[in-house]
């Protein structure tokens, strides 16, 4: 339901940018009567209902369509699109997810000291700082003075994993600095709420070692919200780097989206923005039953 | 041995009055070398031959330096603006596309960086008396990459197919009122005579590179050039992914001098910063294309070279004639005069443009005439025309305009220029898409505002920038310019195929323009292709990136 809403949102918005597909593909000087020509070539000078009834149609029997802009059938540029963008965003999580939790938990346990203020001020420093101006610093470093990262994403053919992996490593930057801080802000605020609360006192008063109380009762508690964080920042992660991937040349799907988005070509941009819906609601499913598995008093017919 | 002089004489007993005209304008000095050389290619006089008649009359040609052959091998790595779409001559508009277009396909010849056309596919042409028929000569034993050889029939199909409106042809414009479908004769195998709708004395420009959709493909051609690459040049293709890159490798079967790179290698960018970070960081030899907005890191750097090329494109400033406060022609002289435009070429482009005197009549083309005095800045001049026009107070207006390179830039600087003579400007600069719009009267923010400035790209001879954007019922007029005089003129100029006849016509024009200034001509600037040192051999071709004689000293 969420999806078939997006979808009607995505082409009635796309209704609304201004020009139209013939004029894009022809230029702004090109005779009105090519521009009519190309759109009626493309069908796209069809009543809005039957194009987009013609599209949902082929949309749900998996065929995602052809490119207006490509002339080409629109699955194996997603295809290709999501596989690089799911690499990248699983190199950022994992640099981010564990670098940001533990910034967050050691925040917390050295709440209102130095290393605490510094870890807080780093993070929300980092947050501000936006991709386009972090990842040219980051490629002039250590791409060209430095050289020791290449300064584009996109791998030779046939690279291993390890050198695909060293290929995102400098563009993962710009994402890690900007998820740290907030992603450490929660687990900090979850750790010092865990910490204050009942439970822990008497974990402590009864004895138990610092350690298996941070682990087995602060973490496991305060976590949870951090988790719900870390799931809506998924979508974001796979969909949303659409600066990055310009700055690093990568081919991944945001980038996609917009320049389907700026030339008109409806059947790639319909399946590029279900797709990044799919994967937020799959990372919100994945997200629930995380949070189930942590959470005993969540789950039905358990131990609790 | 004997006087060449006599020899030229008894020479101009066999030519047309045309070709006797031009011979009179570089016997009067009027013409210098390169005009001589450049007007009589196009009239489809031989080089050789003008070379020996500009030297006849004295006119020699300044000494070039010696440039070393290149030496074959090597694979050349270009970063390149993703091409906006599929690979089609037809529909093609953007420069990301025409340069994957022209690696291997090839046109009846190729604009040069003096503006003369060199033939390529077309071996040489004449024209009748009054210009309204064009003889092609092809050249013989062309292959296509696909095995065929190339004959009229194949010149005949690729033209007709841009000039048919039923087709969604991007060149559809340029061959408006020029040459119909079906107009296109077959005399032999290799002669094709084109029959135009009108007589045009640049008719050789709308068939050559000029007209970058004029790419020569075979008869059979079905509309999926994307699935054979097909075409007669240097280079064919070895890989395309779309969004990603392309490969092209030597053609051995090449008509002509076979291209120097083993092999070339284009990557796509969104962006014109990753290309220069690609640039230092070794990735890539050339950019295809730079701005000077942009291009500052690369413009200091001694590591690489940047080839200029002389061009004619530029931005058009247009003032509503038919409404609003610019009707009065005074105050659209007004501000135009209260323009520095020395200080815009070295601001906007660090001086690498030339300034312009508000007509399409950029220095580059011949036919201007560089005798009508330039406009200048004078605010005491434009505060007068506006006190005279009863705006002495001075009123506010909206600049409307794109976001393109450096129109936004240029845009501020014209509302501080304009600040001086009490004209209050906003500036509106919006996307591209929402400026043109549907680039119709009525529904584009381009043809229906005030105030507006354009991009017009390079052009071989000025015949489209005289037309469309000036005519009375010119389709891109969003000064809503409406002169009898000029169209007259303008009219006149197109027929004209002599250039003394062309230059007479241009310092009209010239004068007409100043005088009622529908739009300013601020700047014509230069196009950028940033090399790494010692890669040699590209031609400064503006927005035309040939590679085949490109090499590594």
């Amino acid at each position: 339901m969420t999806l078939f809403l997006l979808s009607v949102l995505v082409f009635a918005g796309g209704q609304l940018l201004p020009g139209d597909v013939g004029r894009s593909i022809l230029g702004p000087l090109a005779d009105q009567r090519a521009v009519a020509v190309l759109d009626h070539q493309l069908g796209v000078d069809r009543p809005l209902l039957a194009q987009y009834g013609d599209w949902i149609g082929h949309f749900v029997l998996g065929d995602m369509g052809m490119s207006y802009i490509y002339r080409a059938p629109v699955a194996p540029f997603i295809g290709t699109a999501l596989v690089h963008s799911l690499k990248l965003g699983a190199v950022a999580f994992v640099i981010v997810v564990p670098l940001a939790i533990l910034g967050g938990v050691v925040a917390a346990l050295n709440v209102g000291r130095w290393l605490d203020r510094v870890i807080t001020l780093t993070g929300l420093s980092a947050t501000v700082v936006p991709e386009f101006v972090s990842g040219i610093v980051l490629i002039l470093i250590f791409g060209v003075w430095l050289d020791v990262f290449p300064i584009t994403a996109t791998w030779p053919p046939d690279s291993g994993i390890l050198t695909q992996v060293y290929y995102l490593i400098l563009p993962s930057v710009p994402l890690v600095l900007v998820l740290f801080g907030y992603i450490a802000r929660m687990a900090r605020a979850g750790t010092v709420t865990a910490l204050d609360a009942d439970y822990t006192r008497t974990a402590v008063l009864k004895g138990l070692p610092y350690r298996t109380v941070i682990w087995r009762h602060v973490l496991r508690n305060a976590l949870l919200p951090t988790i719900a964080v870390v799931a809506t920042q998924a979508g974001y992660l796979i969909g949303g780097l659409v600066v990055v991937e310009t700055l690093f040349h990568y081919q991944g799907i945001g980038g996609l989206i917009y320049a389907a988005a700026k030339s008109h070509d409806f059947p790639m941009l319909e399946a590029g923005v279900l797709t990044v819906g799919v994967i937020y609601v799959l990372a919100a499913l994945g997200a629930d039953l995380l949070t189930v598995r942590l959470n005993p008093r969540l789950r039905f017919g358990g131990a609790a | 041995m004997s006087d060449p002089r006599k020899t030229i004489d008894a020479l101009r007993r066999t030519l047309g009055a045309l070709d006797n005209d031009l011979i009179d304008e570089l016997a009067a000095g009027r013409v210098d070398r390169r005009g001589f050389l450049r007007h009589g290619s196009m009239l489809g006089l031989s080089l050789p031959l003008l070379g020996g008649i500009a030297s006849a009359f004295g006119v020699v040609a300044a000494p070039t330096p010696a440039r070393a052959a290149g030496k074959p091998g090597g694979t050349i790595r270009v970063a390149l603006t993703v091409p906006a779409g599929a690979i089609d001559p037809v529909t093609i508009a953007d420069n990301g596309g025409l340069t994957m277009l022209l690696q291997g396909a090839e046109f009846l010849s190729v604009l040069q960086p003096d503006l003369t056309l060199k033939p390529v596919l077309a071996e040489s042409w004449t024209h009748n008396a009054d210009g309204s028929v064009w003889t092609f000569k092809l050249r013989s034993g062309v292959k296509f990459h696909s095995g065929g050889t190339l004959v009229a029939d194949d010149v005949i199909a690729s033209i007709d197919r841009l000039c048919n409106p039923k087709n969604a042809s991007n060149a559809l414009s340029a061959f408006k009122g020029i040459l119909s479908p079906g107009n296109t004769k077959k005399i032999d195998d290799l002669t094709v005579e084109f029959h135009l709708d009108a007589p045009y004395g640049a008719f050789p420009y709308v068939v050559s590179s000029d007209n970058y959709n004029c790419v020569i493909l075979p008869a059979s051609y079905k509309g999926d050039f994307e699935h054979a690459w097909d075409g007669t040049g240097p280079f064919t293709l070895e890989k395309y992914t779309p969004k990603v890159g392309a490969a092209f490798v030597r053609n051995p079967d090449y008509w002509g001098a076979k291209a120097l790179p083993d092999r070339t290698e284009f990557t796509f960018y969104a962006d014109l910063q990753p290309q220069i970070l690609a640039l230092q960081g070794g990735q890539v030899d050339v950019i295809e294309q730079m701005q000077v907005s942009g291009g500052q890191a690369i413009l200091n750097d001694p590591r690489f070279t940047v080839i200029r090329e002389k061009g004619t494109g530029h931005e058009q400033v247009h003032m509503r004639c038919d409404t609003g406060p610019f009707t009065d022609k005074r105050v659209r002289r007004a501000l135009a005069l209260s323009l520095s435009r020395q200080k815009l070429v070295a601001g906007l482009f660090r001086n690498l443009a030339v300034v312009g005197n508000d007509s399409p009549f950029a220095p580059a083309f011949p036919m201007t005439d560089t005798s009508v005095p330039q406009r200048d800045q004078d605010i005491k001049q434009a505060k007068e025309l506006m006190e005279a026009a009863g705006v002495g107070k001075g009123f506010a207006v909206t600049l409307t305009t794109e976001r393109y390179i450096e129109i936004p830039d240029y845009a501020v600087l014209i509302k501080n220029f304009g600040k001086e003579i009490g004209i209050d400007i906003t500036l509106n600069v919006e996307s591209q898409d929402a400026y043109y719009g549907k680039a119709q009267f009525g529904q584009s923010d381009w043809l229906d505002s005030t105030l507006g400035i354009t991009d017009y790209g390079n052009r071989g001879v000025p015949n489209v920038f005289l037309r469309a954007p000036l005519l009375s019922d010119g389709p891109w007029n969003g000064a809503h310019f409406r002169n009898k005089t000029y169209d007259t003129l303008v009219d006149q100029y197109g027929r004209s195929a002599d250039l003394g006849g062309q230059r007479t016509l241009a310092k009209q024009i010239q004068e007409l323009l100043l005088d009622e200034t529908p739009i300013i001509f601020a700047y014509f600037y230069d196009y950028l292709v940033p090399v790494k040192k010692g890669l040699t051999g590209i031609p400064p071709i503006a927005n035309r990136l040939f590679l085949d004689q490109a090499s590594f000293a």
